[in-house]
């Protein structure tokens, strides 16, 4: 089952012809599990992610009568129920970043000169970073991820989350302050205005 | 690099490529889109799910039904098999029906000959164990490393389950039990519901769950929350929820004896209740359940002892459980008698 190469249809478009027809909302799976599995993978590690990514698609699935034919991109509708489902592995997710704060991450830094450096980076502030995750309230957290690991706008983020933009920039800023102020206590040359 | 670049990197690091299994999730939303009633009893049998809680399902009508005063069922008299009895009881936590995911809970039974001392060991879902080579429904193999034991279900259903436990443990299973969220609440309904003393007021808004302390009867709804829930409650790990597991079935096993004596009308409609909300293979029904329990005359709940396999934290993941292998090896030696 691939995607036909021509003009590909829009995801709601596909969602709305899964109502008369059902596998085609297999289709959908097709184009975003990928997506959501390594998103979700990065919160909570392989195997509770490929748990979830099903749910999610069995979840939008049973819910695809409801979706707003406006929207033409399905995305943050998919990582909004992926999001509630992540947050019933609240305390998994904590204990795994509480976890990097001493353990090495799998696998090597690999790629262009300037990505090895950036690891290095990553990799000396990662302690901090990981303890910041670790402590941030839920609500923070998943605006926060949703930006930097899932790469929705802030509207598309306002969409996953059912909250108004503004509260997508308020909580995007207070857990990047948390962030800012776990990586600026070893350089505070970092600190920002 | 500002912050937000230094996560983007964190999170390349921590990211997984998707594996192949994933098509497996593919098969259950196809599954799910598929017009119901076909296949339903094969839904049913994959779903096998069941609550840890079941170790009821299977053991307490054994109990219930050992009563000798109360007249003797006719025809079934002379008891079927009288030797030990090991038995895998299998709790899933799929949450809609037809879906199955990972195994829920996971008890083994061990039944001796003169059914005196029948003795549960609950093994938590999270203990990291190397499956058993055992393919799953759709033909595909299991990971080759270590994984929590509960994904043995998801990967091959009860067979696998039984394969991976049994060569863990080096116990023979005689028969596995699969119950599923329905079946547990059905059955608990059936008897009426299951009396409690909570030593502290309950409150889990995710399980819809609220209950003040003291001692109170739980509905079937209630008690399946009661057992699953891991926020609001002890220290929210799943060892906290197995102990709650084993106390809720020591309360439902006093509760099956009551009725048993009391209220033959309510114990009917809970064996009933048991015989449909079980999976079982090989297959009892309510006859080779009665001819099972006869044969446990004179077993009475307080002959029953839990624990749980000892584990400890897992190295490379504080999340997962490893089992304290010398322990272990005690604890089931008596399996194997």
């Amino acid at each position: 089952m691939t995607v036909p190469p021509t003009a590909q249809e829009h995801d709601a478009d596909l969602i709305r012809s899964s109502l008369a027809d059902p596998e085609a909302f297999a289709a959908l799976f097709d184009r975003y599990s990928a997506m959501l599995f390594r998103y979700v993978s990065r919160r909570l590690g392989p195997e509770a992610a490929e748990d979830i990514v099903g749910e999610t698609f069995l979840a939008a699935f049973s819910r695809r009568h409801r979706y707003d034919a406006a929207q033409r991109d399905a995305r943050p509708w998919l990582f909004g129920i992926a999001t509630k489902l992540v947050a019933r592995h609240h305390r998994t997710e904590a204990a795994r970043y509480r976890a990097l704060r001493r353990s090495p991450v799998d696998g090597p830094v690999e790629g262009p000169a300037d990505r090895v450096a950036a690891g290095v980076t990553a990799a000396a502030s990662r302690p901090m970073l990981a303890e910041a995750l670790a402590g941030l309230p839920r609500r923070d957290l998943d605006v926060l991820l949703l930006v930097a690991w899932g790469d929705l706008a802030y509207d598309e983020v306002a969409r996953a989350l059912g909250i108004p933009v503004g509260t997508v920039r308020s909580r995007l800023n207070r857990a990047r302050r948390k962030v800012r102020e776990a990586l600026g206590g070893t350089d505070p040359t970092r600190e920002e205005a | 690099m500002d912050d937000l670049e230094l996560l983007r990197d964190l999170g390349r690091e921590l990211e997984h490529e998707p594996p192949a299994s994933l098509t497996r999730q593919r098969g259950r939303l196809l599954e799910a889109s598929r017009p119901r009633g076909r296949g339903g009893r094969v839904r049913w049998r994959m779903l096998g799910a069941v609550a840890a809680v079941t170790a009821a399902a299977i053991l307490l009508p054994m109990l219930a039904f050992h009563d000798r005063r109360t007249e003797p069922a006719a025809g079934t008299s002379a008891p079927a098999a009288a030797g030990p009895l090991n038995v895998l009881v299998i709790g899933s936590d799929a949450r809609r029906d037809g879906y199955p995911t990972r195994a829920d809970t996971l008890m083994l039974v061990h039944v001796p000959a003169g059914r005196k001392n029948v003795r549960v060991v609950s093994i938590p879902r999270d203990s990291l164990v190397t499956l058993a080579d055992c393919a799953n429904p759709r033909g595909k193999g299991v990971p080759v490393g270590p994984v929590p034991i509960g994904s043995a279900f998801t990967q091959g259903g009860a067979a696998c389950t039984l394969k991976t436990v049994e060569r863990l443990t080096r116990v023979r299973i005689d028969q596995t039990a699969v119950i599923g969220f329905g079946g547990f609440r059905r059955m608990v309904d059936a008897l009426g519901g299951v009396e409690m003393t909570l030593p502290a007021p309950v409150a889990d808004p995710a399980a819809g769950l609220r209950l003040p302390a003291g001692t109170q009867v739980l509905d079937g709804r209630q008690a399946l929350a009661y057992v699953r829930a891991r926020r609001g409650l002890g220290d929210g790990s799943d060892l906290s929820r197995i102990e709650r597991q084993q106390m809720f079935m020591a309360a439902l096993a006093r509760r099956m004896r009551a009725h048993q004596r009391d209220n033959r009308l309510l114990f009917g409609r809970f064996l009933a209740a048991a015989a449909v909300s079980v999976e079982t293979v090989p297959r009892l029904d309510v006859g080779g359940l009665r001819a099972l329990a006869d044969t446990f005359a004179r077993t009475g709940a307080d002959d029953v002892e839990f624990r749980t396999v000892p584990v400890r934290p897992a190295a490379a993941d504080p999340s997962r459980l490893v089992w304290d292998a010398e322990a272990a090896e005690r604890l089931f030696a008596p399996f194997r008698e």
